[in-house]
Order: C-alpha cells, then sequence, then structure tokens
C-alpha cells in the first residue's frame, strides 16, 4: 500500500508540469527576443492585411491582371491543373511510403515474433537478433521522418533539379518513415487474443499474426493512413514553394505579382480538396468501426446462398477501396515524365557536383583528409548552428505551448459533449438565448477545421508579409495549425470519457466552468499531455522548415546556404535539424510511455 | 480408452510464486472434466499446461502420450490441432464475420494458404458446415454478420463453433461463461457438454460456477493454492468439501 501512495510521478503533478510550461515558455521569449509590440503590424503590413482580407471574400475567378500572353491558359485550367499535381504527388507518395511502412512497421513490430524459447542459447541469440533488428528499424524510421518533407525536397531538387520524381520522394520518405513507427505501434497494441487462441489451436506464427493481429489492426492502420493522406495533399501544396508546380507554387508566385484574390483562390481550392480527404476519412473511420445494419435480417430457416445475399456490405468501403485503388493506378499512369526536364547527361553531372561539393570543403580541398572536419564543424556550429538550433527549439516550444493554452480554454466550449444545452445529457433546463453555446461549439470546431486544413507554412508566409521578419508570425502559424489539432483531439477526450464525478457535479447544478475545472480538466490531464507532447515533436519538426521564410533559425541557414550554393553548409543545417527532430522525438515518445502507465511490460513471459 | 491428458507431479511458478504443484491427474479420451477453485487457486494455470502455452517447471505433461517438452516446434503444432481452446476473452477477431472466425478454427489444418483460401474464398461446402455447426448452437442466421455486432452470449456461441469446427480430440475451455449472466451460462455449458458428448469430444473446462459444474460434469476437479484438493465424481463432492474449498481459498 505504501508504494501506491508513493507512486507519484513527477510527470503526472499538474502543479509541476504547469511551473515547467511557465518556465519554458519565458525562457523562450528570452532567447528569441520576442517582443509584444511586435506583434503591432507596420502600417503597410496593416494596409496589406485590410486588402488582403479584403480579397478573401472576392477570390479571383480568372486572372487579375490584364495583359497576359496570349498562349496563357485559361485561369480555371491552371487552377485545375495544380491541384491535380498536388493530389497525384499526393497519392503516389502515399502508395510508396505505404509500401515502405508496411514492410518497415511489420519488421519494426514486436508482435510478429514466433515461438521464442527462452530457455535455449540459440532461442536467446534469435531473440536478440530479432531485438536488434527492431531498434535499427525504428531508429531508420526516425531518421527519414526527422527531415522534413521540405528539405528532403530541397535536397533532391539541388541534387538532381526540380522533377516529379523529386516531390513524390521527398514525401514518401518521411511518410514512410512515420507510418513505419505508427504501425509497428499499433500492431503491437492489438489485443493478441485471437492470434493465441489460433496457434494454441495449431495455427503457425504467421497465420496467427496476419489474423489474429494483422486484420484486427486493419481499421487502425487505414484510419492512421487517410490521416496521413490529407496530410500528404498538405505537404504536396506546399512543395510549391520548392518550386515544384503545385498549389503553393502558384500561391507564392501570385502573391510576388500581387494578385491577392487569386491566392485566395488557391487557399480556397486546396482547403476544400483537404476538408473533402479528412471527411471522407471520417467516413471510412465510421464505417470501419461501427458497421451499419444488415438491409435485411437473416432468418434462422435461410440457406448459405440465401444468408450471403443478406450480408452486411457497405457501399462507402467498396466504393473507397475502388477510388483509392483507382486514383493511385491513375496518379502512378498519367504523369507523363517523373524527370526532370534536363537531358540525362546534365542530371547525372549535377548529381556528381552535388555529391562533390556535399563534402566540407576543407575535406575536400585536402583530398578527403577527414581531420580537416574538426575545426569546420567548429566554425559552423558555434556559435551559428547552436544559436539556431536553440532558436528552433524555443519556436516549437513556444508554439505549442501557446496552442495548448488556447486549445484548453476552448475545449469547453468545443467539446459537443458541453457546448450544448444539457451537459453530458442531462437534461439542462430552458435556457433565455436558445442553441447559443451549440452555436459557439460549433463555430470553435469549424474554426479549428480550418486552421489545421491549413499548412502552417502558408500561414506563417501570409502572416509573415503583414507583421514583418519577426519570430512571431511562426509562432502564431505554429500555434494556429497545431491548436486547430488540440482542440478537436482535446474534445474527442472529453466527450469519449465518461466520468462519474462530472455526472455528479452536474446533477449538483455545478456550472459548465466548474464541471470542467472540477472534474473533467484533472482527470484528463494525463490524456491532454500526451497529446501535447505528441504534437510537440512534429512543432519541432515543423520549426526547422519554417525559417526558410527568412527568420533567423535552422531553416533560414539552410536557405542561406542554398542561395550560396554552399552544399556542404546545407547537408550540415539540415542534419543538425534531424539531430534536433529525432532527439525531439525520442524524449517525445518516452514522456508518452512513461505517461501511458509504462506500456513495457516488465517480466512477461514469452509464452509462444 | 486412451489417455488424452497425463499430468505426474506437475509444478509451475511465476517469479518465485509456485501457482501449480504436484499435480498429477490423467483425463481419458470422452470424458467431460470441471476444474473448480477460486480465483488464483490455478485453474488456468493447469489448463495452460495442458496445450503447452505453460511449461511446467517440475513433473511431465503428457499429451496423447507425447511428452510436450520433447516436441520440436512442427510436433506441437500437430500435436496442438487436436486440441481446442476457448479463453475466457473468447479470443476472437471482431471486425471479421462469423462465418471466417469459424473457419480459423482449421487455421492449424489447413496451413497459411489454406486458411487465406478458406477465408477470401470460401466454398459452399465450408459455408454450409460452419452453419450447421452454427445452427447447432442456435445462430444460423448470424453466418455472414460481422462478429463485433453480435451479442456476448452470441459471441461465446462463435468460439465454441470455432472449436468445434476443428476437429478437436479436446476442447480445453477456461472459464468461458465468466462474463454472462447465470441463466444464459447455463444454457451455454449445457450446448458445449451436450455438442462435446456428442462427437466424443473430451472436454475439460474450469469453472467459477460450482452448481453449473455439479450439474453437467460427472468429475471434478478441486483447485485449492495450486494443489488438487479433491478428484472425484461429482455426486461424491459434498457441500461440506466445496464449502471448504472456497472458505480456505479466501484467508
Amino acid at each position: 500500500m505504501k508504494k501506491f501512495y508513493r507512486s507519484r510521478h513527477w510527470l503526472g503533478s499538474r502543479r509541476l508540469t504547469l511551473l515547467a510550461a511557465v518556465l519554458l515558455f519565458l525562457v523562450g521569449l528570452l532567447v528569441l527576443g520576442a517582443k509584444p509590440e511586435d506583434l503591432k503590424p507596420s502600417e503597410g503590413g496593416l494596409r496589406l492585411a485590410g486588402k488582403f482580407l479584403k480579397a478573401a471574400v472576392q477570390p479571383a475567378f480568372d486572372y487579375e491582371a490584364g495583359d497576359l500572353p496570349a498562349a496563357a491558359p485559361p485561369f480555371w485550367e491552371k487552377v485545375g491543373h495544380s491541384l491535380v499535381l498536388t493530389l497525384r504527388y499526393a497519392l503516389v507518395a502515399m502508395s510508396m511510403a505505404l509500401f515502405g511502412g508496411l514492410v518497415l512497421g511489420v519488421l519494426g513490430s514486436r508482435s510478429w515474433w514466433p515461438v521464442v524459447n527462452v530457455s535455449s542459447p540459440s532461442g536467446l541469440v534469435l531473440l536478440w537478433i530479432l531485438r536488434s533488428v527492431r531498434i535499427v528499424i525504428r531508429a531508420l524510421a526516425t531518421l527519414a521522418r526527422s527531415v522534413h518533407e521540405l528539405l528532403w525536397a530541397l535536397l533532391f531538387i539541388t541534387a538532381v533539379g526540380t522533377s516529379p520524381l523529386a516531390a513524390v520522394l521527398a514525401i514518401a520518405l518521411p511518410y514512410g518513415g512515420t507510418l513505419a513507427k505508427v504501425f509497428s505501434e499499433l500492431l503491437d497494441e492489438q489485443d493478441a487474443g485471437a492470434a493465441n487462441v489460433m496457434r494454441a489451436g495449431g495455427a503457425g506464427s504467421s497465420a496467427a499474426f496476419l489474423i489474429g493481429v494483422g486484420v484486427r489492426a486493419f481499421p487502425d492502420l487505414i484510419t492512421y493512413v487517410l490521416y496521413r493522406l490529407e496530410c500528404a495533399v498538405r505537404s504536396s501544396a506546399i512543395l510549391g514553394f520548392m518550386g515544384i508546380p503545385t498549389l503553393g507554387y502558384h500561391i507564392a508566385t501570385a502573391y510576388e505579382d500581387g494578385h491577392l484574390r487569386e491566392i485566395w483562390t488557391y487557399l480556397y481550392v486546396l482547403l476544400i480538396a483537404v476538408l473533402v480527404v479528412d471527411q471522407w476519412g471520417a467516413l471510412v473511420r465510421r464505417r470501419l468501426s461501427r458497421p451499419g445494419p444488415a438491409r435485411e435480417a437473416g432468418h434462422v430457416d435461410d440457406p448459405v446462398a440465401e444468408l450471403r445475399r443478406k450480408r452486411p456490405r457497405s457501399l462507402v468501403l467498396r466504393a473507397s477501396l475502388v477510388l483509392a485503388f483507382g486514383a493511385v493506378v491513375v496518379g502512378w499512369t498519367t504523369e507523363s515524365r517523373w524527370q526532370s526536364e534536363l537531358p540525362a547527361g546534365q542530371r547525372q553531372a549535377n548529381l556528381e557536383r552535388f555529391m562533390r561539393e556535399a563534402i566540407p570543403h576543407p575535406v575536400r580541398e585536402a583530398d578527403n583528409d577527414w581531420g580537416k572536419l574538426g575545426p569546420w564543424l567548429k566554425e559552423r556550429i558555434c556559435p551559428e548552428g547552436a544559436v539556431a538550433l536553440h532558436r528552433t527549439f524555443h519556436i516549437g516550444t513556444i508554439a505549442i505551448l501557446f496552442a495548448g493554452c488556447a486549445a484548453l480554454l476552448a475545449v469547453p466550449f468545443a467539446a459537443r459533449s458541453l457546448a450544448t444545452r444539457n451537459i453530458l445529457e442531462v437534461p439542462g433546463g430552458r435556457e433565455r438565448v436558445r442553441g447559443l453555446r451549440a452555436g459557439i461549439g460549433c463555430v470553435l470546431r469549424a474554426g479549428a477545421l480550418v486552421m489545421r486544413s491549413i499548412p502552417e507554412y502558408i500561414i506563417a508566409f501570409l502572416l509573415l508579409q503583414v507583421l514583418g521578419p519577426t519570430i512571431w508570425p511562426l509562432v502564431i502559424a505554429l500555434a494556429l495549425h497545431n491548436g486547430g489539432i488540440l482542440l478537436r483531439l482535446g474534445s474527442e477526450v472529453i466527450d469519449n470519457r465518461s466520468s462519474r464525478a462530472a455526472e455528479v457535479l452536474v446533477a449538483q447544478g455545478a456550472t459548465r466552468s466548474g464541471i470542467f475545472t472540477g472534474s473533467l480538466l484533472p482527470e484528463s490531464f494525463n490524456r491532454f499531455l500526451l497529446l501535447l507532447f505528441y504534437r510537440w515533436e512534429t512543432c519541432i519538426r515543423e520549426a526547422t522548415v519554417l525559417g526558410m521564410l527568412g527568420v533567423l533559425s535552422l531553416g533560414s541557414l539552410i536557405d542561406d546556404a542554398n542561395t550560396r550554393l554552399f552544399y556542404d553548409d546545407m547537408l550540415l543545417y539540415v542534419l543538425l535539424g534531424a539531430l534536433l527532430v529525432f532527439a525531439g522525438d525520442v524524449v517525445s515518445d518516452l514522456l508518452r510511455l512513461r505517461l501511458k502507465g509504462g506500456l513495457v511490460r516488465k517480466g512477461a513471459v514469452h509464452l509462444f | 480408452m486412451a489417455t488424452v491428458v497425463q499430468l505426474t507431479g506437475a509444478g509451475v511458478s511465476f517469479g518465485g510464486v509456485r501457482a501449480l504443484r504436484g499435480v498429477t491427474l490423467p483425463v481419458e479420451e470422452g470424458e467431460q472434466v470441471c476444474v473448480i477453485g477460486p480465483s488464483g487457486s490455478g485453474k488456468s494455470t493447469l489448463l495452460g499446461l495442458m496445450n503447452g502455452r505453460l511449461i511446467a517447471d517440475s513433473g511431465s505433461v503428457e499429451v496423447f502420450g507425447q511428452d510436450l517438452v520433447q516436441l520440436t516446434a512442427g510436433q506441437l503444432r500437430q500435436l496442438r490441432c487436436g486440441l481446442a481452446w476457448v479463453p475466457q476473452d473468447l479470443g476472437l477477431v471482431p471486425n471479421l464475420r462469423v462465418l471466417q472466425n469459424v473457419l480459423c478454427g482449421k487455421a492449424g489444418a489447413v496451413g497459411f494458404f489454406g486458411l487465406l483460401r478458406r477465408l477470401a474464398l470460401t466454398r459452399m461446402e465450408e459455408a454450409e458446415r460452419v452453419r450447421d455447426l452454427l445452427e447447432r448452437l442456435g445462430i444460423p442466421e448470424k453466418l455472414y454478420e460481422r462478429t463485433d455486432t453480435l451479442s456476448g452470449g452470441q459471441q461465446q456461441r462463435v468460439a465454441i463453433a470455432r472449436a468445434l469446427y476443428q476437429e478437436p480430440t479436446a476442447i480445453l475451455a477456461d472459464e468461458p461463461v465468466a462474463s454472462v449472466d447465470p441463466g444464459r451460462a447455463r444454457s451455454l455449458i449445457e450446448l458445449l457438454t451436450r455438442e462435446a458428448r456428442q462427437e466424443g469430444i473430451t472436454l475439460i473446462m474450469s469453472l467459477h460456477h460450482v452448481e453449473l459444474a455439479r450439474e453437467f460434469f460427472p468429475r471434478l476437479i478441486g483447485l485449492q493454492a495450486g494443489r488438487v484438493a479433491f478428484d472425484e465424481a461429482a455426486e461424491e463432492v459434498s457441500s461440506e468439501k466445496l464449502r471448504e474449498l472456497y472458505s480456505m481459498g479466501e484467508e
């Protein structure tokens, strides 16, 4: 019993967590030199913001410029083409990532390990090998996703030129890593009951794994893949900022030409595309987890054929399968050339030059004497690299603290079970303003949906024009996007939780905020923290590229090095960023594991 | 009559705690045996020894006359094809159809690709066979339903159908009715013992419900703190003995 009382971990302590958050926040503001007065836009910025917002209500339906070259395609053809490219690259990249993610995800999971007889020496060796394979694969997967897709694109484009292949690979690599990691986690989280029964009945390990674990995990895997597809559409769009002609490319050029109304056209198109994928994913998820009732109930006397005819079938799932498969095939086959337009010899030469110049220049000039690396490395890292690294970390951290704080404040007004007259479905009596609660909830949820649908990079790009090159556009962009995600996930936590304590409070007449702070918040605190750490890691990852927009951090160093054609510097800073993300990933994983109550089941007997 | 399971002085311990000690008992072919005893007395462990999910660290466990420790992985798999297992949590795949879950009973006998073929392209005669089994268990109309849309009691029937479809020599059932109300539990036990008797399948079950055990099983084994307290015909087990079995466990 004593142990029970002493089992309080600092992570579970709300007071300490809040204290740490406030401290990190203040230190971050200090490090970044973020001043509140910088939040006030300049007069020019204000004017631009006004014009930009005015343009929002009248997006362009045709070219804004009057003097067009005769060869220009109709406006909508241009918009449609960039949308098609955005979707095509996203789909093709996802299909590649899915393949890699499945193979690596299975290899990286524990649940397929066959009967390992731990009592025999050879069994122990086998177990040791399997463990090492798992660790190596997980490290590789984490490494692949530590480099942001924009940076992968930058590397590929500098190495072999702008091409659809570069775009697709840039997305496929990090996404494959992410899928591998999440797949192996999902597989390991499945209840092993069915697989155990099958093995106990004489089935081989592969059959037991495929049916007992794989089939069982299928809905979870599909749900995650569809979420990643939505992310891939966003990623594909922002690759435009690297010169790939997707939606982001036209947003950037329209801005350069001062065509604000055209920007909105592309933004709305992107928003609609992301929302369609998002809603489709939600529909598939619902069908997979809660199948609809059979249209016609089977009868006890029905023969097999009759029962088969009446079997419950989901049109949505079948149509989705055909649609997804068809779209991937079309995506793969309709691209006329995957390679860049440069002749093969030129591509080869470019690649060789890149490979040569990616080697640090003192080393290169001294005939690959790697002893020269030390001084060069020191010069790059102190102080410039270290400062940029530090700033990047704090940009991500401050942003996630903002986002978490805002989401926490908004959750009681956005969660479906609270933002209604009848809190937690307990009749709440008549209210003077009917439906006001539900209305506010609806607006908040819709706002969150829009915010998480627009890529951070685009929000930051637009904000920079208004606020000028301070740290704020980056922080706000990250906070808006992640706040939207956290608000949705946080509301789901509240909605899916049945809390007796909260129901008692409702019955005793407590107010909405009283119920939230008195019971729901403390009860769900660890879950919220879990979500925060999950997004923190992705925030840091995103922060490594936002600097490319021209605010001192790792991204700006990378961009600088690229424009000056210092490929060795560029690669170094990319690696530095990867290191930061890798570290963030590992720390976040450890913290989350700890929060989940330690999923590592020590001493569990491996029976099969 | 052949001996299906023979435990001789078998014992198991988990991390220094002895879960089972010196258990000696034979189970003959076609017998119906029920293992009773308070929580933690070693019922699940005893069943786990019988299909080699657990390995005895003392004594020996023979199934179909073969010592489990001596078997290679392949031989163990083959032996297990003759042993069906119905655990407390049933171990069904929730998002498969009832038909497919039942077909998984033959996973050991038909091999990996045989199973995949059966799941993806079920032949008429296979579906007929499963429907017959389900009819005997009272839920033929659920053949093509998704398993997680069935009630708890119906899912238990699916698990039993899967065990029967395996055509085993023996069924090991570990508290198969722990989570249903007494009325349902009774009809399920009745069903399982009846089917096993008809097919000549040996049935070894652990149960919480002492009354059900006495009503349906000719032979009862009382376990207490990992030891066999009694092993005799149901009519010889007095209420006195049962009280003793359960009272000691609580101290």
